[in-house]
């Protein structure tokens, strides 16, 4: 959403506050706080993929932390004299920030090496947990709950009313909302963005995944903490209740039916369910009279029909419907241009060894993908590997690219030996690859895919992010950006959704994204299949300038005509075996790999 | 603890356990085909459970009605699809909207009620065609979705028929008698008669659906289902029945669940959904994928809750929670690999 | 946007057509979820409450908090904003009503709750001073039942109840019930009232030997630790708590059942008190017109709670008339006033007789001891 369009609905909401009926406000306010919490979950589900079924506990962390914290006799009488009724909720939230910090660390650590299903699984598991956790526990009130929390005061005023609260609510709300769309919007933000299609490509552009997805967790459980400090402060009186699974469920729901990957989905999804439950509460009973209750099963109904019609949830639907009104900013229309603030690297001299793999060997089980291949790379050239499917092509690319690790051998960059290290090691050390099957963030614009190929070019941090401090040093990223997406000849295509593209212009955007790293060494994992006659022409006169320009490239292709008039040198692999290297004039007559790979031509044999 | 403590306590785990581990195996199975996580599996389990109670209690299940009502809703839905040029398989629609529920009326309406044999024969044709009445109504239409989509689907429904049940059933509990009082005596130790009754048919359900995906063709489609859907699509298999075969063998498990579990403990409104969540941590130890670990899985959640209950019951689902985390720290180190593809 | 929401809330405003001369109660209750088998009498014994008192017509609100703290706080500012209510009933857990205690003090709104726990009601200072409760103390109930033990050779005794606020607070009031009576309590199980096994419970109970087990659980859950319990061999007496107090308790555990004793409110066994019981006519008023209603052997304790409820407040009302019409918080401060000088005032569970330090208002005629013979309830003289 346009800032404009945002300040204007915000200044109504802000008139329309002091006008609104009571009831209508208290209901806003619990919007509020489920909102902050499932601004997290957006965040933590909807753009990085890692669904959690376990925020309720967070919130009942921060929830009774301040409950402790501000009715304890304890606290009381050591911190009551000094600090007045104004600061003692402060430092129940503090308290329980870092008390969530500390616990969204630990979990982290164990559940999010989880894969696939078993990260949910285990969210399930310690929220359960935590909720008969905190009912067993005599001095945080067990099943009974604790009582006569205080409000929020500034001064001597009290924020009792739902009104006054709701203040407090909107701006936290907003002000999180605000950080969130600024990180997004960002360099980490591209990262974190990335963290949903799977490890893989996110490793190769050298962001750490792992401490990525555990920052988010964190994030997402340091919003779920502050929301829970306000319902007690709200409602005053907690019990284990609200934090159960079932509140978990709801909060997910809420991200879902608002729209999981938009940050505003959070409040329309919290702001609808909230409010329709609260008209059923007094329809229904005017329709189905009192003896039964069957609120839950409209509601269900009514979900059921959202769900089928908006999967992607309401949001982009009601930005759909408003979309003659809004114009979308163009991204690519940006004004400054200062290069100088990405980090740069200079490339070393013709000829220099840049890649040296030694005897490398790979067993999956019984099977020998690679046998003791050896191939090295060297700046300035253009290396290619061929052969036939299966003879471990792709395998040996992905133990060259730090992927996967060898049985036996090693591999060396720019001198340096890689035994051990990962895909993000060599990546920070100057090696770019591109995928056998494409992996970009397929609902992004061309130029966010490509950006995020210099993400280690850049070197401002999440909370500069979100306080906008990286803005300069953004323009550099997408200026480089758009400067390989028009040196990889798809100039004017910055703003199109990449999974629009055909799939030969994809491998093209995987190739401009992996220049926008400036690497020394370029893997291509058969940049050329899906191109047609002249884009394979556009192509190699690319790899033919970049070779000018000293960087080294290592292709695997199946296209003869095209790699034969444009590798220095070929390696030829068969079996997970070299059966030759040389230059392609040597390779074309060599008779092994003719009678493996190339075949014989049937005439000339006839005529021999 | 001793031993007559140990076995009172395995005993009573392993009959949990094997409830739990139907659950596990339907949910892997519908999730392996259609890649919907069915927790409303629980919620049929316990419909059955009650519609044999309230069968019992001489009085027709409100479950017949909801039946009827989604066998019209579907076929009205079919025929406007009809309408439309879609290509629609009448012979399942007709086996689920009338062929079953005639049955089962025919059971409840025109068969003696005392006997338990009818009730029995009245639940499983109740129950069974609810599967892919409900796929057809709530999940078909979005199976392309992700799978967190269709899980929000399958909670949501999950809301709508706990709401149904406390309409059909009231808050109060239900059980039946057990199908023998008999037990027998080991040492000093009694082994239930209807204990017995619940392993055994569960092992004889476990091998048919052994050979049904090993021998049979419908089997067969299924499993190539599960492993590749555009794979067997291209080879002419038609997933949409295979999505609606495995929602009936999950909702013909729960008929089958619910009627075992009914005589052995109070059944509720709301049992189902505590039941389904363990049946799902027993599936997920299976990595959703293996029917023999879900069952595994099934039977350790068994033993820990009973094992749990009798050395801290105030803290035993913090226990059986918590001890599942290192489960499943194993079972995700075991499937490490390079990704290929998502 | 925001666009949207502010629209349909304009056409929210539209519903509150409420007439304001009348008194309005709103009436929170548990229906749906974990408490509903509490919810469901209650709610079932609103439409028979009283319909006009002193001249004046009574309006019943009643939603359904689902068993969930939340919900019921946002009931109760419902209605206190919207629907201008002159008093709130509810809410059916203790949980529940301590929530709503903030809120209605605030809003000068007099409250009965029909949940157990004594810390609703007491001390009677700050926010307490506005809310008023129609459920026995679990303490005077524990006291009962300790006494009866006592009086019957008991002791040693075994407890287990449910993992949530029942369990909890009849824990706490049995543990000095039971010091007070000499009785030493052996072994202290919990389990959650989804679950479908309890022996790992039932065993250590049995290892400590007690002569008796006390279940603390409310409706039909309560059965599986009494079955259970038999099935691993305990011989003893076996005491349950008011929660059960109802047929369907019967209905489930069959013959396991039988023998069962438990000190409940008078009401359950209301036909067979001597008629020299002092509370025996006014609860045959609300035990007729229920199961009038809703059928014979339908009757619950709970439901009885709201009908005092109804009594305390028509007893009230007159007085509170006097103070200001009803609609203008003067009204809701008098009828505050007025519920904390009630002078016996008969209802289902016993005779209310208010103070402003005791705003419940329930003595020993509020409590009777029960046994369940041959699949009934058998009213048993207090010894």
């Amino acid at each position: 959403m346009s800032a404009k369009l945002t300040s204007i609905a915000l200044a109504v909401f802000a008139c329309a506050w002091v006008f609104l009926p009571d009831f209508t406000v208290s209901l806003l306010d619990y919007v509020g706080i489920y909102a902050i919490v499932v601004l997290g979950l957006v965040v933590m589900t909807g753009v990085a993929g890692m669904t959690s079924f376990g925020q309720a506990a967070f919130v009942g962390i921060g929830a009774y932390a301040t409950a402790w914290v501000t009715t304890s006799s304890f606290v009381a009488e050591n911190l009551g004299g000094i600090l007045g009724p104004t600061f003692l909720p402060c430092v129940g939230l503090i308290f329980g920030l870092i008390i969530t910090c500390a616990l969204a660390w630990f979990l982290g650590l164990i559940t999010l090496n989880l894969s696939g299903f078993y990260l949910p699984l285990c969210t399930i598991a310690w929220g359960l947990s935590f909720y008969y956790l905190f009912g067993n526990l005599e001095f945080l009130g067990g099943h009974t709950g604790i009582t006569s929390i205080p409000p929020l005061s500034i001064a001597s005023y009290s924020l009792i009313t739902p009104r006054s609260f709701g203040c407090v609510i909107w701006l936290i709300f907003f002000l999180l909302l605000w950080l969130m769309h600024n990180l997004l919007d960002s360099r980490e933000g591209r990262a974190i963005q990335s963290l949903k299609s799977g490890r893989l490509m996110a490793e190769s552009m050298g962001i750490n995944t792992t401490s990525y997805r555990a920052k988010v967790f964190m994030l997402a459980a340091l919003m779920a903490s502050t929301s829970g400090w306000l319902y007690s402060h709200f409602q005053r009186f907690i019990n284990p209740t609200p934090f159960n699974l079932s509140s978990s469920i709801d909060y997910l729901f809420m991200a879902v039916i608002g729209g999981a990957g938009y940050l505003w989905g959070a409040v329309l999804g919290s702001g609808l369910i909230t409010f329709i439950k609260s008209y059923l509460q007094d329809i229904i009973p005017a329709i189905f009279g009192t003896n039964i209750n069957p609120e839950s099963i409209v509601f269900g109904l009514i979900m059921l029909f959202i769900l089928q019609y908006y999967p992607n949830g309401l949001w982009p639907g009601l930005v759909k419907l408003f979309s003659p009104l809004v114009k979308s900013k163009k991204k690519s229309s940006i004004e400054r241009y200062e290069p100088s603030q990405l980090s740069s690297r200079n490339m070393p001299p013709k000829g220099t060894l840049i890649l040296n793999a030694k005897g490398i060997t790979k067993r999956f089980g019984g099977l020998v993908a690679n046998r003791s291949v050896s191939l090295d790379l060297k700046a300035g050239e253009i290396h290619a590997l061929i052969g036939p499917n299966g003879a471990g092509k792709s395998t040996f690319f992905n133990i060259l690219s730090g992927v996967d690790f060898p049985s036996d051998g090693q591999v060396e960059l720019l001198g340096e030996s890689m035994t051990g290290k990962v895909a993000r090691d060599f990546a920070t050390r100057g090696l770019g690859r591109t995928f056998q099957h494409v992996r970009l963030l397929r609902s992004q614009s061309v130029l966010d895919n490509v950006a995020l190929g210099a993400h280690l070019r850049g070197h401002f941090g999440w909370l500069a992010c979100m306080l906008r401090l990286d803005r300069r040093e953004e323009c550099a990223l997408q200026f480089e950006a758009i400067e390989q997406i028009r040196r990889c000849g798809l100039g004017g295509s910055e703003d199109t959704v990449a999974s629009s593209l055909s799939l030969g212009k994809q491998r093209i955007v995987e190739i401009a994204r992996a220049l926008s790293g400036q690497p020394v060494a370029l893997l291509l994992d058969e940049p050329a299949a899906g191109l047609r006659h002249l884009e394979k022409k556009d192509l190699a006169t690319l790899l033919m300038q970049l070779r000018l320009e000293g960087l080294s490239v290592l292709i695997i292709e199946h296209d003869m005509e095209f790699v034969m008039h444009l590798a220095d040198r070929i390696t030829v692999l068969d079996f997970g075996t070299v059966i030759a290297t040389g230059s392609p004039q040597e390779i074309q007559k060599n008779p092994r790999v003719l009678d493996a790979y190339l075949g014989i031509d049937e005439k000339s044999e006839g005529s021999l | 603890m001793n031993w007559d403590i140990a076995l009172f306590l395995g005993q009573d785990g392993l009959v949990s356990g094997v409830i739990y581990g139907l659950l596990a195996i339907a949910l892997v199975l519908v999730f392996m085909v259609t890649r919907v996580i069915f927790i409303s599996q629980g919620d049929l389990v316990a419909y059955a459970a009650l519609s044999m109670a309230s069968l019992g209690g001489t009085k027709t299940p409100g479950t017949f009605w909801l039946l009827i009502f989604l066998a019209l809703i579907v076929l009205c839905t079919e025929a406007w699809r009809w309408k439309r040029g879609i290509q629609i398989d009448w012979k399942t629609t007709f086996i689920w909207t009338l062929f079953f529920p005639a049955i089962a009326a025919f059971c409840i309406f025109l068969l003696p009620p005392e006997s338990v044999i009818c009730n029995i024969l009245a639940t499983v044709f109740i129950i069974t065609p609810l599967g892919p009445l409900l796929y057809r109504f709530v999940f078909r239409p979005i199976a392309n979705g992700s799978v967190l989509f269709l899980l929000i689907a399958a909670v949501t429904l999950h809301g709508i028929l706990v709401g149904f049940s406390l309409l059909f059933f009231g808050a109060e509990g239900w059980r039946i008698s057990p199908f023998t009082e008999q037990a027998f005596h080991i040492g000093s130790v009694a082994i239930k008669g209807q204990s017995l009754i619940v392993v055994l048919v569960t092992i004889v359900l476990v091998a048919l659906l052994f050979v049904f995906f090993e021998k049979n063709i419908f089997g067969k489609a299924l499993k190539a289902t599960a492993i590749n859907r555009t794979g067997a699509r291209l080879v002419g298999i038609p997933i949409e029945f295979c999505g609606d075969l495995s929602f009936a063998m999950a909702s013909f498990i729960a008929a089958i669940s619910g009627i075992l579990i009914a005589p052995l403990s109070t059944i509720y409104y709301d049992t189902g959904f505590l039941i389904g969540l363990k049946g799902f941590v027993a599936a997920i130890i299976g990595g959703l994928v293996s029917f023999p670990l879900a069952l595994f899985g099934a039977l350790l959640v068994g033993q820990l809750e009973a094992f749990a209950s009798f050395w801290a019951s105030a803290y035993k689902e913090v226990i059986v929670f918590t001890l599942i985390v290192p489960v499943l720290f194993w079972r995700s180190l075991r499937s490490r690999h390079v990704e290929d593809d998502e | 946007m925001k666009f949207n929401k502010i629209a349909l809330l304009f056409v929210a405003l539209g519903f509150n057509t409420m007439a304001l001369a009348d008194i309005n109660v709103g009436v929170t209750v548990s229906t749906t979820g974990p408490a509903a088998s509490l919810g469901i009498p209650e709610k079932n014994t609103v439409p028979l409450l009283p319909k006009v008192v002193a001249g004046q017509k009574i309006n019943y609100i009643i939603l359904d908090d689902a068993s969930d703290t939340t919900a019921s706080v946002k009931n109760t500012r419902k209605f206190i904003s919207e629907d201008k209510v002159d008093l709130i009933i509810g809410s059916s857990t203790s949980p529940n009503s301590l929530a709503m205690i903030d809120v209605v003090a605030e809003g000068t709104t007099p409250m009965i709750s029909v949940s157990a726990a004594s810390k609703i009601v007491e001390p009677v200072d700050g926010p307490r001073r506005w809310v008023y409760k129609t459920t026995q103390n679990d303490i005077s109930m524990a006291l009962a039942t300790a006494e009866h033990m006592a009086n019957n050779g008991v002791k040693t005794v075994g407890f287990i109840g449910f993992s949530d606020a029942y369990g909890e607070g009849w824990y706490q009031a049995f543990v000095t019930a039971a010091d007070l009576k000499k009785i030493k309590i052996v072994s202290n199980e919990r389990y959650v009232r989804t679950d479908s096994s309890v022996s790992g419970q039932a065993l250590r109970i049995v290892g400590s030997k007690p002569d008796a087990v006390l279940i603390a659980a409310s409706g039909t859950p309560a059965v599986l630790p009494q079955k259970t319990l038999k099935e691993v061999g305990f011989k003893g007496a076996v005491y349950q708590t008011l929660g059960v107090a109802n047929n369907d308790f019967i209905r489930v555990g069959g013959k396991d059942v039988e023998g069962t004793l438990l000190a409940v409110g008078p009401i359950l066994v209301a036909p067979q008190l001597p008629a020299s019981n002092p509370v025996k006519k006014s609860a045959m008023v609300y035990y007729k017109v229920y199961e009038d209603t809703y059928g014979k052997g339908s009757v619950s304790t709970f439901g009885g709670h709201m009908w005092d409820a109804g009594q305390v407040m028509s007893a009230a009302i007159p007085e509170a008339l006097k103070g200001g019409k009803p609609g203008t918080p003067a009204f809701r401060a008098a009828l505050r006033t007025a519920l904390e000088h009630n002078k016996e005032v008969p209802a289902s569970h016993g005779i209310y007789n208010t103070t402003p330090t005791d705003h419940l208002g329930l003595d020993q005629r509020s409590r009777v001891m029960v046994k369940i013979e041959n699949g009934t309830w058998k009213y048993e003289p207090l010894n």
